[in-house]
């Protein structure tokens, strides 16, 4: 016992990542920034979460991350006498990066959020890597209108991907620290589960049954690629979506196919009958209620992220 | 002395609360750091070494003004890390001057040009900008080139635009007093309304071990730099601390005098000492065993500090103790002498 408390307090001296294993066999990794003669408290190694671990429970403990003390010494004695040059960013390492978020059509931006958040309409040619790349955000997110593959999700409710995928092929799961912030933030208003990325808009209610699954919740053309173009440049991302179509509801044909405006086909939709111009109407008004959530979703997501991310 | 009657008297009226109420121990000044990022890597500072993940976080807005209403000292001091990297910094500026808190909001100035249009100017606030001397001895402090010029292109803009600004320089072995009473003359020169001054502690975390002031140097120092004050030199601290820097009083520390809230809770004893940390107020007050800090404790760690953090609260509470220290304290302020 007088080894482990030795290693309790080495822990607590140490700035940097421990990793503590327990009898269990499991293991905690964080920060350890305070101890009592009974436990050791730390943050997870997301920053996130305080725990406090009892004494007991522990058969190890080994300093795993990098000693920072240790670090800035070493820094320093590299630089001896030496200054940062004056054009050294203010910003230091901490620069302001924006959040992005990525539409398909600028009909979905987003308005009313803030200075530190870009908004850009990629277009049905994808593109995200090189805005990403452009931006260098601080966050991405995939944000726009989908079709719905449950009940669940309405025009009323925001979809938080848990994951996206493609139809095949291996899902990308969303970041769990970012997902957690963003679900206390759309509190009351937030459906979570799978986005499943089609190659063509899922039209009709039995083409959105053939992609539906346990836990998929929404069906888009773009969450996908944004995601793994986030992913690949290391950045964290969310995808939020709002069903404008949901799951036994089918889309007028001429809203399949992608256009920069849609009054003309929708005029000569409307020109068919009654039937179709109520079927235009429905499908105005869902449009406008699915954008007035996102509009609330964004607004809340983007202030709790100015939060958590620096 | 460079600090509004408005400040002092609030001030004064707060100690002699506690003092009629028979409190042993209270708070003078809450040391806030909301955050440890920071966009500058100074030499002595022992502040910031910490995993990303954690320099990532900050307290949020609601946690820094409930640690003040926990709190409730008079005065807070939002140190770091950089403050102005925090997002909401001024939507927590804004709550603790709702709640009538004299705020000091300590900063490099790196970003203050660019941020002021996000604050009003306010009596309770004041910029309390890092210069640790001249244009040489500031840069090699805070290792960047031209980091001087911007703090004092800053400390303009801010005055231009109506806001109190105060300076706050650390001293370090080597300091020289000629240097630094030139420093002092141009610092006023500028028009800020007050200087706050102190020797650096060894932090043991801190790059450089080597420039750590001792006691008896930093007494000699002191003494060389503040001995026959310009008239013009206004302080932002009580006399008393300057003639204990100078050597010319013995004070014991007063840990629990700026107690300090950052993410890991209210730090135990001290802003300067990690020992661990208690979750309310309270308990840092009750279940501290406070016999083990100060000089007189024998603890190695304090034998060496003088900074202000631990003496300016005894030098306050020793200027309302006897009628001898309040006419000390008034006749330095009225001549100026110390």
């Amino acid at each position: 016992m007088s080894d482990i408390n030795e290693l309790v307090e080495r822990a607590f001296d140490y700035r940097g990542v421990v990793t503590l294993a327990r009898r269990d066999g499991s293991r905690v990794v964080g920060y350890v920034y305070d101890r009592g003669p009974s436990y050791i408290e730390l943050f997870d190694d997301n920053g996130g979460a305080r725990l406090r671990v009892p004494i007991a429970d522990l058969v190890g403990i080994e300093m795993t991350g990098e000693d920072c003390a240790a670090r800035a010494t070493q820094a320093w004695e590299r630089r001896r006498g030496k200054l940062e040059p004056a054009a050294t960013s203010i910003w230091g390492d901490w620069g302001q990066h924006p959040i992005l978020v990525l539409t398909a059509l600028h009909g979905e931006l987003v308005s009313g959020t803030d200075a530190s958040v870009i908004v850009r309409a990629l277009g049905v040619g994808g593109g995200a890597a090189h805005v990403i790349a452009e931006q260098k955000p601080r966050v991405v997110i995939s944000c726009g209108f989908a079709g719905g593959l449950d009940a669940s999700a309405t025009p009323d409710r925001v979809v938080l991907a848990t994951a996206v995928r493609e139809e095949i092929g291996d899902p990308i799961m969303a970041p769990e620290a970012l997902r957690s912030a963003a679900r206390d933030a759309l509190f009351g208003l937030v459906v979570e589960g799978e986005i499943v990325c089609a190659t063509r808009i899922a039209a009709t209610p039995d083409a959105k049954r053939a992609l539906a699954r346990p836990g998929r919740l929404a069906v888009d053309l773009e969450s996908w690629a944004i995601a793994r173009a986030a992913q690949r440049a290391g950045i964290p991302w969310l995808a939020v979506r709002v069903v404008v179509d949901p799951f036994d509801v089918g889309l007028p044909a001429f809203a399949c196919e992608p256009r920069a405006s849609y009054f003309g086909p929708a005029l000569r939709h409307a020109l068919r009958g009654p039937a179709a111009a109520r079927e235009l109407v429905d499908l105005a008004q869902r449009a406008r209620r699915a954008r007035r959530t996102l509009g609330i979703a964004m607004r809340r997501i983007a202030r709790v992220l100015a939060e958590v991310t620096p | 002395m460079g600090i509004p009657v408005g400040q002092m008297v609030a001030v004064t009226r707060y100690v002699v609360r506690q003092r009629l109420a028979r409190r042993k121990r209270y708070p003078l000044v809450l040391m806030l750091e909301p955050l440890f990022r920071c966009n500058l890597a100074c030499t002595g500072c022992g502040k910031i070494q910490y995993p990303s993940s954690l320099l990532k976080r900050h307290l949020t807005v609601e946690q820094c003004l409930a640690a003040s209403d926990e709190c409730g000292a008079p005065v807070v001091s939002v140190a770091g890390g950089e403050p102005l990297l925090h997002p909401q910094m001024p939507d927590i500026v804004k709550g603790l001057v709702e709640r009538d808190r004299f705020v000091y909001l300590c900063t490099n100035a790196l970003l203050l040009e660019e941020k002021l249009g996000q604050y009003k100017p306010d009596r309770h606030l004041s910029f309390s900008i890092h210069v640790d001397g001249p244009r040489g001895e500031h840069d090699r402090s805070v290792c960047r080139e031209g980091v001087y010029d911007k703090a004092t292109a800053a400390i303009r803009a801010a005055l231009s635009r109506g806001f109190r600004v105060t300076t706050n320089t650390t001293l370090f072995e080597g300091a020289d007093p000629v240097r630094m009473r030139k420093f002092f003359d141009d610092m006023m020169a500028l028009g800020v309304e007050g200087m706050m001054i102190s020797p650096g502690y060894s932090y043991e975390k801190a790059p450089d071990q080597e420039h750590f002031l001792r006691r008896e140097r930093a007494h000699r120092l002191f003494a060389r730099m503040l001995s026959a004050p310009h008239k013009t030199w206004r302080f932002n601290q009580s006399p008393l601390f300057l003639q204990f820097l100078m050597g010319k009083r013995d004070f014991e520390c007063t840990p629990w005098g700026n107690p300090t809230y950052n993410l890991f809770g209210w730090q135990r004893p001290c802003y300067l000492l990690q020992d661990g940390y208690a979750q309310t107020f309270r308990e840092l007050m009750e279940d501290t065993d406070w016999s083990k800090y100060g000089r007189a404790s024998g603890n190695p760690r304090c034998q060496d500090c003088m900074v202000h953090c631990g003496f300016e609260p005894t030098a306050v509470d020793t200027t309302f103790r006897s009628v001898r220290a309040l006419g000390a304290t008034v006749a330095s302020m009225a001549t100026g002498r110390l």
